[in-house]
């Protein structure tokens, strides 16, 4: 009889602390998707700006000695991500198939000069590096001319940028919403044992000894909860891999590992502040203040 | 303060959210006294309680309570003084999420106890003191009113407080079984603690008479004789 009532009443208690395990899991869960999303976002405006690249055309009379000097140089730089020389001979081959039509015999001379590729690194991506690189590159008195596009380079920036803020707003905005949530739900569990807490001060236990017994349950409630949002965005990895396998393609294990780890130090943190915060709320109140 | 005196309020004057509830409270209840507080609902018979246990604090006056000046009392000590003040509630305040044995574990742990067999020990005593000691094991809620104020009183006895306060411990039970309490506090105030109780019930102090204050026109009075108390007005 004895162990049945205390059965019940340990399962009565147990349910209460699953649903806000649960409540704060699925937050922690929709937390795990947005760090994902940002990462991606970053990752494919990266994918496209390394794709924003110019041309370095060389003067007709370059040795390919001095033309390998300044791909080294450039190779050498921390803004370049890769380089590609295109002799004169490639140039006009690659046109030609292009064309379809053989211009050079057409012409009866290669107008076209040897040049160098350069694909950018991301974060250098913009007019303002372009513009420097430029003015550099021109100091080569075996440079003739640097060529991009500036509108498209603008256009580009503009829009990543306008994406990221997007993002980050509406991330902002969820995270928000997540800490709200969870502080919620901590608060309206700790509400419901107020007037224990006034009981627990009455007796003449201190406010430390009565916060802790409920700081180390927000921990431990904290690790399920994030426990459950890991297996949840494991279960989501699996099904967009199975589906979209390309897309997981571009998430990488270790950034995986970090996101599980975020949502674990996130999960225990804001349970264990949001815990500390509400006990202290209802140890300072009066019992009178408690029914309002 | 006299040595045996263990509650000293002078010229106190007792407000709860600004308003004032008692002016010129002036008293002292020495060890072992048997004390009522009686008086009409809404006279302030809880808020001088209340005082006593520092959850109503003290701004006007002084006030000591088992050496606890109550006008300078830290917020970090006021959990000191209650250990030496066993409060007893109407509404029993028991932690319902937990035996009745757990309940008394959680008072002596609170308050610094870590010897188990000395625990247990304790536990036992303060049940046997108040005829429940195969009752352990119950929830809260398993256990009638009588017997959930009895547990409230052996709660209140773990400590060896000085004071027991006890806040109208009879009001949610029968006759036959507030007798029994009231008895169980008489004795109590035998060992030498101070017995505060404030209480509607009139026939348990006719019956069990102590030394009567009477809250009334915001002010404490103390009744010299039992004659001197209007019983049908106090039931108004």
């Amino acid at each position: 009889m004895k162990n049945t009532e205390r059965k019940v009443t340990r399962r009565r208690l147990r349910s209460t602390s699953l649903s806000s395990i649960i409540s704060i899991s699925l937050v922690l869960f929709m937390l795990g998707v947005i760090g994902i999303l940002v990462f991606n976002a970053k990752k494919l405006s990266d994918f496209v700006k390394e794709n924003i690249g110019f041309s370095i055309f060389l003067q007709d009379d370059i040795r390919e000695v001095d033309a390998n000097f300044i791909r080294k140089t450039l190779d050498a730089s921390s803004f370049v991500r890769y380089t590609e020389y295109i002799s004169k001979e490639r140039a006009a081959k690659e046109l030609k198939d292009q064309l379809g039509e053989d211009f050079i015999s057409f012409l009866g001379y290669n107008p076209l000069s040897s040049s160098i590729d350069v694909r950018m690194k991301a974060d250098y991506a913009n007019q303002d590096s372009i513009n420097k690189i430029e003015t550099f590159l021109l100091q080569f008195k075996q440079v003739k001319e640097v060529h991009y596009q500036k509108s498209v380079v603008n256009l580009i920036n503009e829009n990543v940028s306008k994406i990221s803020l997007v993002i980050i707003a509406f991330s902002s905005l969820l995270l928000f919403i997540a800490l709200v949530l969870i502080n919620n739900t901590i608060r309206l569990t700790v509400y419901s044992r107020r007037f224990i807490i006034n009981t627990m001060k009455l007796v003449g236990a201190t406010w430390g000894f009565i916060r802790k017994p409920f700081l180390i349950k927000s921990i431990i409630h904290g690790l399920y909860a994030s426990l459950i949002a890991i297996i949840m965005l494991s279960g989501l990895f699996y099904f967009v891999k199975n589906e979209f396998g390309d897309l997981v393609d571009i998430i990488d294990y270790q950034f995986i590992i970090i996101i599980f780890g975020v949502v674990i130090i996130f999960g225990v943190l804001i349970n264990l502040i949001s815990t500390y915060f509400a006990v202290n709320k209802f140890l300072r109140l009066k019992a009178d203040e408690l029914y309002y | 303060m006299a040595l045996d005196t263990i509650i000293e309020i002078a010229n106190a004057s007792l407000y709860q959210d600004e308003q004032l509830i008692l002016s010129d409270v002036s008293f002292t209840i020495g060890k072992g006294e048997f004390v009522y507080i009686i008086g009409k609902v809404g006279s302030g018979k809880s808020s001088l309680i209340k005082t006593i246990t520092a959850e109503i604090e003290l701004t006007e006056g002084d006030g000591i309570v088992a050496d606890f000046n109550l006008r300078t009392i830290k917020l970090s000590q006021i959990p000191y003084l209650r250990r030496k003040i066993g409060i007893v509630f109407q509404d029993f305040q028991l932690l319902p999420d937990r035996t009745i044995s757990d309940n008394l574990l959680f008072v002596l742990k609170a308050t610094g106890w870590n010897n188990k067999s000395e625990i247990e020990q304790r536990i036992k005593d303060a049940l046997e003191k108040v005829g429940l000691q195969n009752k352990d094991h119950k929830m809260p809620h398993q256990l009638s009113g009588g017997e959930q104020q009895r547990v409230v009183i052996a709660r209140a006895l773990l400590n060896d407080p000085e004071i027991i306060l006890a806040d109208e411990p009879t009001g949610n039970l029968d006759p036959e079984t507030s007798e029994e309490i009231m008895r169980l506090l008489h004795d109590i105030s035998l060992t030498g603690r101070a017995v505060v109780m404030a209480t509607h019930n009139y026939s348990l102090l006719k019956k069990f008479p102590g030394r009567t204050f009477k809250c009334e026109k915001g002010k404490v009075i103390e009744t010299e004789q039992m004659s001197e108390i209007d019983f049908e007005s106090l039931m108004e």
